[in-house]
Protein backbone atom coordinates (compact mmCIF):
# COMPACT_ATOMS: atom_id res chain seq x y z
CA UNK A 1 0.00 0.00 0.00
CA UNK A 2 1.51 3.13 -1.45
CA UNK A 3 1.43 6.33 0.34
CA UNK A 4 2.06 9.85 -0.67
CA UNK A 5 5.65 11.14 1.88
CA UNK A 6 7.35 14.21 1.64
CA UNK A 7 11.14 15.68 2.21
CA UNK A 8 10.47 19.33 3.28
CA UNK A 9 14.46 20.44 2.74
CA UNK A 10 13.42 19.51 -1.18
CA UNK A 11 10.18 21.30 -1.68
CA UNK A 12 10.75 24.80 -3.70
CA UNK A 13 6.74 25.95 -3.30
CA UNK A 14 6.92 26.03 -7.06
CA UNK A 15 3.12 24.56 -6.18
CA UNK A 16 3.63 22.38 -9.61
CA UNK A 17 2.17 19.49 -7.83
CA UNK A 18 -1.01 21.73 -7.28
CA UNK A 19 -1.65 22.43 -10.98
CA UNK A 20 -0.84 18.64 -12.06
CA UNK A 21 -3.32 17.93 -9.38
CA UNK A 22 -5.96 20.53 -10.59
CA UNK A 23 -5.28 19.06 -14.36
CA UNK A 24 -5.29 15.24 -13.22
CA UNK A 25 -9.00 15.97 -11.80
CA UNK A 26 -10.44 18.40 -14.79
CA UNK A 27 -12.60 16.64 -17.64
CA UNK A 28 -10.19 16.72 -20.34
CA UNK A 29 -6.85 16.40 -18.20
CA UNK A 30 -5.44 19.52 -19.27
CA UNK A 31 -4.78 23.17 -17.96
CA UNK A 32 -7.53 24.69 -20.13
CA UNK A 33 -9.65 22.95 -18.77
CA UNK A 34 -8.90 22.88 -15.25
CA UNK A 35 -8.92 26.60 -14.91
CA UNK A 36 -12.34 26.68 -17.50
CA UNK A 37 -13.80 24.38 -14.77
CA UNK A 38 -11.95 26.53 -11.92
CA UNK A 39 -10.94 23.28 -10.65
CA UNK A 40 -9.47 22.75 -7.08
CA UNK A 41 -6.46 21.38 -6.77
CA UNK A 42 -6.60 18.38 -3.90
CA UNK A 43 -3.50 19.33 -2.64
CA UNK A 44 -2.05 22.63 -1.37
CA UNK A 45 1.38 23.88 0.23
CA UNK A 46 1.74 25.74 2.87
CA UNK A 47 4.67 28.02 3.99
CA UNK A 48 5.20 28.22 7.31
CA UNK A 49 8.48 29.59 9.12
CA UNK A 50 10.43 29.89 5.90
CA UNK A 51 9.78 26.10 5.19
CA UNK A 52 7.29 24.57 2.24
CA UNK A 53 4.83 21.94 3.61
CA UNK A 54 2.41 19.97 0.77
CA UNK A 55 -0.36 18.69 2.38
CA UNK A 56 -3.53 16.32 1.00
CA UNK A 57 -5.67 13.67 2.76
CA UNK A 58 -3.45 10.94 4.58
CA UNK A 59 -6.34 8.48 3.90
CA UNK A 60 -5.73 8.00 7.85
CA UNK A 61 -5.90 4.75 9.49
CA UNK A 62 -8.48 6.50 11.97
CA UNK A 63 -10.25 8.45 9.81
CA UNK A 64 -12.90 10.70 11.30
CA UNK A 65 -14.01 11.33 8.35
CA UNK A 66 -15.44 8.76 7.26
CA UNK A 67 -16.85 8.13 10.95
CA UNK A 68 -18.52 11.18 10.59
CA UNK A 69 -19.95 11.25 7.27
CA UNK A 70 -23.56 11.74 8.11
CA UNK A 71 -24.58 10.50 4.30
CA UNK A 72 -22.57 7.27 4.02
CA UNK A 73 -20.60 8.88 1.40
CA UNK A 74 -16.90 7.95 2.94
CA UNK A 75 -15.87 4.63 3.06
CA UNK A 76 -12.48 3.14 4.23
CA UNK A 77 -11.29 0.56 1.69
CA UNK A 78 -8.46 -1.15 3.82
CA UNK A 79 -6.43 -2.95 1.15
CA UNK A 80 -5.94 0.28 -1.00
CA UNK A 81 -5.66 2.51 2.15
CA UNK A 82 -7.63 4.97 0.27
CA UNK A 83 -11.01 7.04 1.59
CA UNK A 84 -13.22 6.75 -1.12
CA UNK A 85 -15.45 9.66 -1.88
CA UNK A 86 -18.92 8.86 -3.25
CA UNK A 87 -19.84 12.15 -4.52
CA UNK A 88 -23.21 11.21 -5.60
CA UNK A 89 -24.18 10.28 -1.79
CA UNK A 90 -22.03 13.53 -0.47
CA UNK A 91 -24.29 16.34 0.16
CA UNK A 92 -21.90 19.07 0.74
CA UNK A 93 -22.29 19.19 4.84
CA UNK A 94 -19.08 20.21 5.49
CA UNK A 95 -18.72 17.85 8.20
CA UNK A 96 -15.28 16.06 7.23
CA UNK A 97 -14.29 19.27 6.95
CA UNK A 98 -15.03 19.72 10.37
CA UNK A 99 -12.85 16.79 11.92
CA UNK A 100 -10.15 16.09 9.95
CA UNK A 101 -7.39 16.46 11.95
CA UNK A 102 -5.16 17.69 9.52
CA UNK A 103 -7.01 20.27 7.45
CA UNK A 104 -6.66 18.52 4.69
CA UNK A 105 -9.96 17.91 2.90
CA UNK A 106 -10.76 21.05 1.03
CA UNK A 107 -14.37 22.85 0.93
CA UNK A 108 -15.26 23.72 -2.82
CA UNK A 109 -17.57 26.10 -1.70
CA UNK A 110 -19.15 26.66 -5.68
CA UNK A 111 -19.67 22.94 -6.51
CA UNK A 112 -20.76 22.51 -2.61
CA UNK A 113 -18.40 19.69 -2.55
CA UNK A 114 -15.52 19.08 -0.62
CA UNK A 115 -12.27 17.97 -2.46
CA UNK A 116 -9.70 15.31 -1.19
CA UNK A 117 -6.42 13.77 -2.78
CA UNK A 118 -7.58 10.12 -4.04
CA UNK A 119 -4.08 9.14 -4.61
CA UNK A 120 -4.94 9.49 -8.74
CA UNK A 121 -6.26 6.39 -8.09
CA UNK A 122 -6.57 5.37 -11.76
CA UNK A 123 -3.46 6.10 -12.33
CA UNK A 124 0.09 3.72 -11.74
CA UNK A 125 1.62 7.08 -9.70
CA UNK A 126 -0.19 10.16 -8.50
CA UNK A 127 -0.03 12.92 -10.49
CA UNK A 128 1.76 15.43 -8.31
CA UNK A 129 4.57 13.02 -7.63
CA UNK A 130 5.35 13.08 -11.55
CA UNK A 131 5.19 17.12 -11.37
CA UNK A 132 7.17 17.77 -8.87
CA UNK A 133 10.63 18.83 -10.47
CA UNK A 134 12.88 18.29 -6.96
CA UNK A 135 11.60 14.41 -6.23
CA UNK A 136 10.44 16.11 -3.08
CA UNK A 137 6.95 13.91 -3.22
CA UNK A 138 7.88 10.63 -2.81
CA UNK A 139 5.41 7.55 -3.89
CA UNK A 140 6.13 4.84 -1.26
CA UNK A 141 5.45 2.01 0.57
CA UNK A 142 4.62 2.47 4.28
CA UNK A 143 7.07 0.39 5.91
CA UNK A 144 9.38 3.80 3.88
CA UNK A 145 9.66 5.29 7.22
CA UNK A 146 11.49 2.64 8.87
CA UNK A 147 14.26 2.46 6.69
CA UNK A 148 14.25 6.28 6.87
CA UNK A 149 14.81 6.06 10.34
CA UNK A 150 17.42 3.73 9.89
CA UNK B 1 -21.14 -17.13 22.35
CA UNK B 2 -23.27 -14.10 24.47
CA UNK B 3 -26.25 -12.30 23.29
CA UNK B 4 -26.09 -8.81 22.55
CA UNK B 5 -29.19 -6.95 22.16
CA UNK B 6 -29.04 -3.09 20.89
CA UNK B 7 -32.04 -1.12 21.28
CA UNK B 8 -32.13 1.73 18.30
CA UNK B 9 -31.17 1.33 15.29
CA UNK B 10 -29.34 4.63 14.33
CA UNK B 11 -25.51 6.27 14.19
CA UNK B 12 -25.23 4.87 17.82
CA UNK B 13 -26.04 1.65 17.13
CA UNK B 14 -24.93 0.73 14.23
CA UNK B 15 -21.70 2.57 15.28
CA UNK B 16 -21.36 -0.10 18.42
CA UNK B 17 -22.49 -2.94 15.48
CA UNK B 18 -19.94 -2.45 13.34
CA UNK B 19 -17.07 -2.08 16.57
CA UNK B 20 -18.30 -5.23 17.97
CA UNK B 21 -18.03 -6.99 15.17
CA UNK B 22 -14.38 -5.97 14.92
CA UNK B 23 -13.85 -7.94 18.29
CA UNK B 24 -16.61 -10.78 18.05
CA UNK B 25 -18.15 -12.41 15.02
CA UNK B 26 -19.56 -15.12 16.63
CA UNK B 27 -21.89 -13.51 19.50
CA UNK B 28 -25.52 -13.05 18.34
CA UNK B 29 -26.80 -9.37 17.57
CA UNK B 30 -30.08 -8.22 18.34
CA UNK B 31 -31.10 -4.63 16.91
CA UNK B 32 -34.55 -3.15 17.84
CA UNK B 33 -36.31 0.16 16.08
CA UNK B 34 -39.41 1.39 16.85
CA UNK B 35 -39.17 2.48 13.09
CA UNK B 36 -40.59 0.40 9.71
CA UNK B 37 -36.87 1.29 7.94
CA UNK B 38 -33.20 -0.22 8.69
CA UNK B 39 -30.93 2.41 9.14
CA UNK B 40 -30.87 5.57 7.46
CA UNK B 41 -28.89 8.69 7.32
CA UNK B 42 -31.48 10.77 9.90
CA UNK B 43 -29.38 14.18 9.37
CA UNK B 44 -30.57 13.86 5.50
CA UNK B 45 -34.01 13.70 5.97
CA UNK B 46 -34.42 17.90 5.10
CA UNK B 47 -32.19 17.30 2.23
CA UNK B 48 -34.90 14.44 1.15
CA UNK B 49 -37.70 16.56 2.08
CA UNK B 50 -36.13 19.10 -0.27
CA UNK B 51 -36.11 17.45 -3.15
CA UNK B 52 -32.63 16.98 -3.12
CA UNK B 53 -31.83 13.43 -2.32
CA UNK B 54 -33.68 10.59 -3.44
CA UNK B 55 -34.95 8.00 -1.04
CA UNK B 56 -32.76 5.75 -2.11
CA UNK B 57 -29.57 7.78 -1.12
CA UNK B 58 -30.86 7.85 2.81
CA UNK B 59 -30.15 4.27 3.47
CA UNK B 60 -26.97 4.79 5.89
CA UNK B 61 -25.25 1.29 5.09
CA UNK B 62 -25.73 -1.41 2.15
CA UNK B 63 -28.69 -3.26 1.92
CA UNK B 64 -27.54 -6.71 3.11
CA UNK B 65 -25.82 -5.27 6.10
CA UNK B 66 -27.57 -6.78 8.49
CA UNK B 67 -27.33 -10.37 6.49
CA UNK B 68 -23.17 -9.77 6.33
CA UNK B 69 -23.12 -8.56 10.16
CA UNK B 70 -25.39 -11.32 11.18
CA UNK B 71 -27.32 -9.43 12.63
CA UNK B 72 -31.04 -9.92 13.38
CA UNK B 73 -33.51 -6.77 13.07
CA UNK B 74 -36.57 -6.12 15.10
CA UNK B 75 -38.50 -3.38 12.96
CA UNK B 76 -41.22 -1.30 14.29
CA UNK B 77 -41.47 -2.45 17.85
CA UNK B 78 -40.49 -0.34 21.00
CA UNK B 79 -38.54 -1.48 24.03
CA UNK B 80 -40.91 -0.95 26.56
CA UNK B 81 -38.98 -1.02 29.63
CA UNK B 82 -35.57 -2.66 30.45
CA UNK B 83 -35.27 -5.56 33.39
CA UNK B 84 -31.32 -5.42 34.52
CA UNK B 85 -32.18 -7.26 37.45
CA UNK B 86 -32.85 -10.51 35.13
CA UNK B 87 -30.63 -9.05 31.92
CA UNK B 88 -33.70 -8.53 29.79
CA UNK B 89 -35.87 -6.04 27.80
CA UNK B 90 -39.74 -6.37 27.24
CA UNK B 91 -40.61 -5.21 23.89
CA UNK B 92 -44.20 -3.16 23.81
CA UNK B 93 -45.72 -6.43 22.04
CA UNK B 94 -44.74 -8.20 25.30
CA UNK B 95 -41.86 -10.23 23.74
CA UNK B 96 -38.83 -10.56 26.18
CA UNK B 97 -35.41 -10.69 25.29
CA UNK B 98 -32.29 -11.52 27.19
CA UNK B 99 -29.24 -9.79 26.77
CA UNK B 100 -26.04 -10.42 28.47
CA UNK B 101 -24.93 -6.66 27.48
CA UNK B 102 -27.39 -4.57 26.84
CA UNK B 103 -26.99 -0.79 24.97
CA UNK B 104 -29.41 1.77 25.26
CA UNK B 105 -29.30 4.05 22.02
CA UNK B 106 -32.78 4.61 22.18
CA UNK B 107 -32.27 8.30 20.77
CA UNK B 108 -34.48 11.60 21.35
CA UNK B 109 -37.95 12.74 20.62
CA UNK B 110 -38.89 16.17 19.06
CA UNK B 111 -40.15 18.07 22.31
CA UNK B 112 -43.71 19.69 21.87
CA UNK B 113 -44.50 22.78 23.38
CA UNK B 114 -47.74 22.48 25.89
CA UNK B 115 -49.91 24.79 23.88
CA UNK B 116 -53.86 24.70 22.61
CA UNK B 117 -54.01 22.82 19.28
CA UNK B 118 -50.92 21.27 19.27
CA UNK B 119 -52.58 17.96 18.68
CA UNK B 120 -54.33 19.25 15.47
CA UNK B 121 -53.62 17.62 11.66
CA UNK B 122 -50.78 19.56 10.09
CA UNK B 123 -48.32 20.04 13.10
CA UNK B 124 -45.15 18.09 12.94
CA UNK B 125 -41.75 17.09 14.20
CA UNK B 126 -39.13 16.89 12.15
CA UNK B 127 -36.84 13.77 13.04
CA UNK B 128 -37.85 10.53 11.14
CA UNK B 129 -38.65 9.51 7.39
CA UNK B 130 -42.04 8.78 8.62
CA UNK B 131 -42.35 12.58 9.63
CA UNK B 132 -41.62 14.08 5.93
CA UNK B 133 -44.01 11.33 4.78
CA UNK B 134 -46.72 12.67 6.79
CA UNK B 135 -45.48 16.29 5.60
CA UNK B 136 -45.75 15.22 2.14
CA UNK B 137 -49.05 14.43 2.32
CA UNK B 138 -50.08 17.79 3.02
CA UNK B 139 -47.64 19.53 0.52
CA UNK B 140 -49.83 19.93 -2.45
CA UNK B 141 -52.67 21.55 -0.38
CA UNK B 142 -50.22 23.77 1.95
CA UNK B 143 -48.87 27.62 0.67
CA UNK B 144 -48.08 28.63 3.89
CA UNK B 145 -45.94 26.69 6.56
CA UNK B 146 -44.93 27.97 9.91
CA UNK B 147 -41.58 26.79 11.46
CA UNK B 148 -41.75 26.60 15.23
CA UNK B 149 -38.19 27.15 16.48
CA UNK B 150 -34.72 28.69 15.48
CA UNK B 151 -32.51 26.19 15.57
CA UNK B 152 -31.04 23.75 13.16
CA UNK B 153 -33.77 21.74 13.11
CA UNK B 154 -36.05 24.69 12.54
CA UNK B 155 -33.86 26.65 9.99
CA UNK B 156 -32.81 22.87 7.50
CA UNK B 157 -36.94 22.54 7.39
CA UNK B 158 -37.47 25.94 6.38
CA UNK B 159 -34.62 25.97 3.87
CA UNK B 160 -36.33 22.45 2.73
CA UNK B 161 -40.06 23.70 2.61
CA UNK B 162 -38.94 26.83 0.11
CA UNK B 163 -36.79 25.00 -2.28
CA UNK B 164 -40.43 22.98 -2.49
CA UNK B 165 -41.91 26.76 -3.00
CA UNK B 166 -43.72 27.04 0.38
CA UNK B 167 -43.60 30.05 1.43
CA UNK B 168 -41.91 29.70 4.89
CA UNK B 169 -42.08 31.55 8.14
CA UNK B 170 -39.54 30.56 11.00
CA UNK B 171 -41.30 31.78 14.71
CA UNK B 172 -38.31 32.39 17.35
CA UNK B 173 -38.84 33.05 20.41
CA UNK B 174 -34.83 34.48 21.12
CA UNK B 175 -33.61 37.52 19.40
CA UNK B 176 -31.29 35.24 17.53
CA UNK B 177 -31.27 32.22 14.98
CA UNK B 178 -28.89 29.39 15.90
CA UNK B 179 -29.11 30.57 19.63
CA UNK B 180 -27.88 27.48 20.91
CA UNK B 181 -25.13 27.07 18.31
CA UNK B 182 -24.00 30.69 17.13
CA UNK B 183 -23.36 34.20 19.18
CA UNK B 184 -25.36 36.89 17.64
CA UNK B 185 -23.33 38.48 15.82
CA UNK B 186 -22.75 35.34 13.84
CA UNK B 187 -26.23 34.54 13.68
CA UNK B 188 -26.77 37.84 11.49
CA UNK B 189 -25.10 36.30 8.66
CA UNK B 190 -27.12 33.26 8.89
CA UNK B 191 -30.20 35.46 9.19
CA UNK B 192 -29.04 37.63 6.72
CA UNK B 193 -28.79 34.77 4.21
CA UNK B 194 -32.29 33.54 4.89
CA UNK B 195 -33.72 36.75 4.30
CA UNK B 196 -32.23 37.55 1.35
CA UNK B 197 -33.64 34.51 -0.17
CA UNK B 198 -36.82 34.83 1.03
CA UNK B 199 -37.70 33.25 4.29
CA UNK B 200 -39.52 35.40 6.45
CA UNK B 201 -38.04 35.03 10.36
CA UNK B 202 -40.22 36.22 13.16
CA UNK B 203 -38.10 37.39 16.53
CA UNK B 204 -39.40 37.62 19.89
CA UNK B 205 -42.48 35.74 19.59
CA UNK B 206 -43.60 32.03 20.66
CA UNK B 207 -46.92 30.37 19.14
CA UNK B 208 -49.57 30.68 21.83
CA UNK B 209 -52.40 28.69 20.22
CA UNK B 210 -52.74 26.31 16.86
CA UNK B 211 -56.03 27.59 15.55
CA UNK B 212 -57.99 25.09 12.92
CA UNK B 213 -61.54 22.65 13.29
CA UNK B 214 -59.10 19.38 13.21
CA UNK B 215 -56.68 20.57 10.48
CA UNK B 216 -54.28 23.47 10.90
CA UNK B 217 -55.36 26.53 9.84
CA UNK B 218 -53.54 29.34 11.31
CA UNK B 219 -50.96 29.84 14.16
CA UNK B 220 -51.73 32.72 16.69
CA UNK B 221 -48.79 34.32 18.14
CA UNK B 222 -48.04 35.82 21.72
CA UNK B 223 -48.53 39.23 20.34
CA UNK B 224 -51.83 38.23 19.84
CA UNK B 225 -51.03 38.10 15.39
CA UNK B 226 -52.62 35.58 13.28
CA UNK B 227 -50.79 33.74 10.60
CA UNK B 228 -52.53 31.22 8.63
CA UNK B 229 -51.11 28.12 7.49
CA UNK B 230 -51.99 24.56 7.05
CA UNK B 231 -48.59 23.26 8.51
CA UNK B 232 -46.78 23.37 11.17
CA UNK B 233 -43.11 22.05 12.08
CA UNK B 234 -41.94 22.29 15.64
CA UNK B 235 -38.36 22.51 16.20
CA UNK B 236 -38.17 23.29 20.18
CA UNK B 237 -35.03 21.06 21.02
CA UNK B 238 -35.91 17.11 21.48
CA UNK B 239 -35.88 14.63 24.84
CA UNK B 240 -34.21 11.48 25.26
CA UNK B 241 -35.91 8.84 24.86
CA UNK B 242 -35.87 7.21 28.51
CA UNK B 243 -38.62 5.90 29.41
CA UNK B 244 -37.33 2.51 29.28
CA UNK B 245 -35.27 3.18 32.20
CA UNK B 246 -37.65 5.54 34.37
CA UNK B 247 -38.95 2.43 36.67
CA UNK B 248 -35.05 0.77 37.05
CA UNK B 249 -32.22 1.90 39.03
CA UNK B 250 -30.36 2.72 36.25
CA UNK B 251 -29.18 6.13 36.66
CA UNK B 252 -30.79 9.26 34.76
CA UNK B 253 -30.93 12.91 34.98
CA UNK B 254 -32.10 14.71 31.44
CA UNK B 255 -30.51 11.49 29.82
CA UNK B 256 -29.28 8.74 30.88
CA UNK B 257 -26.08 8.77 32.87
CA UNK B 258 -22.68 7.20 31.01
CA UNK B 259 -19.41 7.22 32.62
CA UNK B 260 -15.83 7.31 30.29
CA UNK B 261 -16.74 3.99 28.95
CA UNK B 262 -20.10 4.45 27.85
CA UNK B 263 -21.35 2.51 30.83
CA UNK B 264 -24.28 2.94 32.83
CA UNK B 265 -24.10 2.40 36.40
CA UNK B 266 -25.60 -1.20 35.44
CA UNK B 267 -22.05 -2.45 34.09
CA UNK B 268 -23.45 -4.66 31.43
CA UNK B 269 -25.72 -1.94 30.22
CA UNK B 270 -24.53 0.80 27.91
CA UNK B 271 -25.46 3.76 26.36
CA UNK B 272 -25.05 6.20 23.69
CA UNK B 273 -26.30 9.29 21.25
CA UNK B 274 -28.88 11.34 21.98
CA UNK B 275 -30.50 9.60 24.82
CA UNK B 276 -26.83 9.35 26.91
CA UNK B 277 -25.33 12.29 29.00
CA UNK B 278 -22.06 11.99 28.82
CA UNK B 279 -18.99 14.44 29.78
CA UNK B 280 -18.39 17.85 27.92
CA UNK B 281 -14.74 18.63 27.53
CA UNK B 282 -15.46 22.24 26.66
CA UNK B 283 -18.27 22.62 29.68
CA UNK B 284 -16.00 20.71 31.87
CA UNK B 285 -19.49 18.96 33.04
CA UNK B 286 -22.30 16.39 31.83
CA UNK B 287 -24.30 17.13 28.81
CA UNK B 288 -26.17 15.63 25.95
CA UNK B 289 -24.66 16.50 22.90
CA UNK B 290 -27.45 15.18 20.29
CA UNK B 291 -24.81 14.81 17.17
CA UNK B 292 -24.38 12.57 14.77
CA UNK B 293 -21.13 12.57 14.76
CA UNK B 294 -20.77 12.21 18.75
CA UNK B 295 -23.15 9.12 18.39
CA UNK B 296 -21.08 7.41 16.12
CA UNK B 297 -18.29 8.00 18.28
CA UNK B 298 -19.46 7.02 21.71
CA UNK B 299 -21.73 4.14 19.92
CA UNK B 300 -18.11 2.86 18.61
CA UNK B 301 -16.13 3.07 22.45
CA UNK B 302 -19.79 1.23 23.56
CA UNK B 303 -19.49 -1.72 21.03
CA UNK B 304 -15.71 -1.94 21.69
CA UNK B 305 -16.43 -1.94 25.72
CA UNK B 306 -19.54 -4.12 25.46
CA UNK B 307 -17.22 -6.86 23.19
CA UNK B 308 -14.39 -7.29 26.05
CA UNK B 309 -12.10 -3.87 25.59
CA UNK B 310 -11.60 -1.63 27.91
CA UNK B 311 -11.32 1.71 25.99
CA UNK B 312 -11.98 5.18 27.23
CA UNK B 313 -14.12 7.84 25.72
CA UNK B 314 -12.48 11.34 25.83
CA UNK B 315 -15.56 13.17 26.15
CA UNK B 316 -18.13 14.79 23.82
CA UNK B 317 -18.62 18.67 22.65
CA UNK B 318 -21.14 20.59 20.56
CA UNK B 319 -19.89 19.82 17.06
CA UNK B 320 -22.07 21.52 14.06
CA UNK B 321 -21.40 22.18 10.46
CA UNK B 322 -23.97 23.58 7.98
CA UNK B 323 -24.40 25.47 5.05
CA UNK B 324 -27.27 27.66 3.78
CA UNK B 325 -27.67 28.70 0.49
CA UNK B 326 -24.11 28.57 -0.16
CA UNK B 327 -22.85 30.07 3.36
CA UNK B 328 -20.77 27.23 5.09
CA UNK B 329 -20.78 27.57 9.04
CA UNK B 330 -19.08 25.61 11.40
CA UNK B 331 -19.47 25.69 15.19
CA UNK B 332 -17.20 23.99 17.99
CA UNK B 333 -17.24 23.37 21.79
CA UNK B 334 -17.93 26.91 23.20
CA UNK B 335 -19.38 29.40 21.39
CA UNK B 336 -20.41 32.42 23.44
CA UNK B 337 -18.77 33.88 26.51
CA UNK B 338 -20.84 35.47 29.34
CA UNK B 339 -20.62 39.29 29.27
CA UNK B 340 -17.24 40.71 31.90
CA UNK B 341 -16.17 36.93 32.06
CA UNK B 342 -12.55 37.58 31.95
CA UNK B 343 -10.90 34.42 32.38
CA UNK B 344 -11.89 33.66 29.06
CA UNK B 345 -9.57 35.37 25.82
CA UNK B 346 -11.54 35.94 21.86
CA UNK B 347 -9.80 36.47 18.90
CA UNK B 348 -12.06 37.49 16.21
CA UNK B 349 -12.65 38.56 12.17
CA UNK B 350 -15.21 40.32 11.09
CA UNK B 351 -15.71 41.02 7.86
CA UNK B 352 -18.76 41.43 6.37
CA UNK B 353 -18.39 42.74 2.89
CA UNK B 354 -16.81 39.43 1.95
CA UNK B 355 -19.12 37.71 4.23
CA UNK B 356 -16.89 36.11 6.87
CA UNK B 357 -16.73 35.41 10.50
CA UNK B 358 -14.42 33.99 12.36
CA UNK B 359 -14.20 33.82 16.23
CA UNK B 360 -12.13 31.32 18.69
CA UNK B 361 -12.50 31.61 22.51
CA UNK B 362 -9.60 30.47 24.62
CA UNK B 363 -9.27 29.96 28.49
CA UNK B 364 -5.68 29.48 30.17
CA UNK B 365 -4.02 29.92 26.35
CA UNK B 366 -6.37 26.62 25.36
CA UNK B 367 -8.64 26.53 22.60
CA UNK B 368 -12.41 25.78 23.84
CA UNK B 369 -14.08 26.78 20.87
CA UNK B 370 -15.01 28.57 17.80
CA UNK B 371 -16.81 29.91 15.16
CA UNK B 372 -16.61 29.93 11.38
CA UNK B 373 -18.82 31.52 9.17
CA UNK B 374 -18.46 31.77 5.22
CA UNK B 375 -14.71 30.53 5.43
CA UNK B 376 -14.44 26.88 7.31
CA UNK B 377 -10.86 25.90 5.30
CA UNK B 378 -9.32 23.91 8.30
CA UNK B 379 -11.62 23.94 11.18
CA UNK B 380 -10.71 20.28 11.47
CA UNK B 381 -7.41 21.60 13.20
CA UNK B 382 -9.02 23.96 15.42
CA UNK B 383 -10.94 21.04 16.43
CA UNK B 384 -8.21 19.01 17.04
CA UNK B 385 -6.82 21.86 18.75
CA UNK B 386 -9.80 21.49 21.32
CA UNK B 387 -9.88 17.91 21.77
CA UNK B 388 -6.06 17.43 22.21
CA UNK B 389 -5.95 20.61 24.51
CA UNK B 390 -2.82 21.78 22.74
CA UNK B 391 -1.34 25.32 24.66
CA UNK B 392 -1.64 27.70 21.93
CA UNK B 393 0.20 30.54 23.52
CA UNK B 394 3.01 30.52 21.47
CA UNK B 395 0.83 30.56 17.80
CA UNK B 396 -2.10 32.63 19.48
CA UNK B 397 -1.59 35.53 16.32
CA UNK B 398 -1.44 33.01 13.90
CA UNK B 399 -4.96 31.41 14.72
CA UNK B 400 -6.55 33.62 12.36
CA UNK B 401 -3.98 34.51 9.79
CA UNK B 402 -5.10 33.87 6.40
CA UNK B 403 -1.81 30.70 6.19
CA UNK B 404 -3.17 28.91 9.01
CA UNK B 405 -2.65 25.64 8.22
CA UNK B 406 -1.57 21.96 9.62
CA UNK B 407 2.18 23.32 9.50
CA UNK B 408 1.59 25.73 11.78
CA UNK B 409 0.67 23.80 14.91
CA UNK B 410 2.60 20.70 14.07
CA UNK B 411 5.14 20.76 16.88
CA UNK B 412 3.03 21.53 19.30
CA UNK B 413 0.31 18.43 18.97
CA UNK B 414 1.23 15.53 21.42
CA UNK B 415 0.69 12.72 19.26
CA UNK B 416 1.58 12.47 15.49
CA UNK B 417 -1.02 10.18 14.20
CA UNK B 418 0.06 9.95 10.87
CA UNK B 419 3.87 11.15 9.87
CA UNK B 420 4.08 12.55 6.39
CA UNK B 421 7.06 14.81 6.52
CA UNK B 422 10.65 13.62 6.22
Amino acid sequence: MKRLYYRIDKCLGCRSCEIACAVAHAGEETLFCAIKQKVLPRKKVYFFEGKNFPLSCLHCKEHPCVDACMAGALVYDKEKGLVIHNEERCVGCWICVMVCPYGAIRPDINRKIPVRCDKCKNKDEPACVKACPTTAILWQEEDFLLEVKK
Amino acid sequence: MKQFVIAGNSAAGISAVEAIRTKDKESKIIVISDEDYPSYCRCLISYYLAGEVGEDKLLYRPENFYKDYNIELILNKKVLRVDPKKNRVILEDKTQLNFDYLLIATGASPKFPDIAGIKKRGVFGFRTIKDVKDIEKILPYTKTACVLGGGLIGLKVAYALHRRNIETKIIIKSRQVLSQILDFEAARFVQKKLEENGIEIIFGQDAVEIIGDGDTKAIKLESGKIIGCSLVIVGKGIIPNIDLVKETNIKFNEGIISNEYMQTNIPNIYTAGDVCESFDITLGTYAINALWPVAIEQGKVAGLNMAGESFKYEGSLGMNSLEFFGLAVVSLGMYRIKENDTSFEELKICDEKRNIYKKLILKNNLLVGGILIGDIRNSGLYLRLIKEKVDVSAIKEKLLAENFSYPVIKDLLKKEKEKIYV
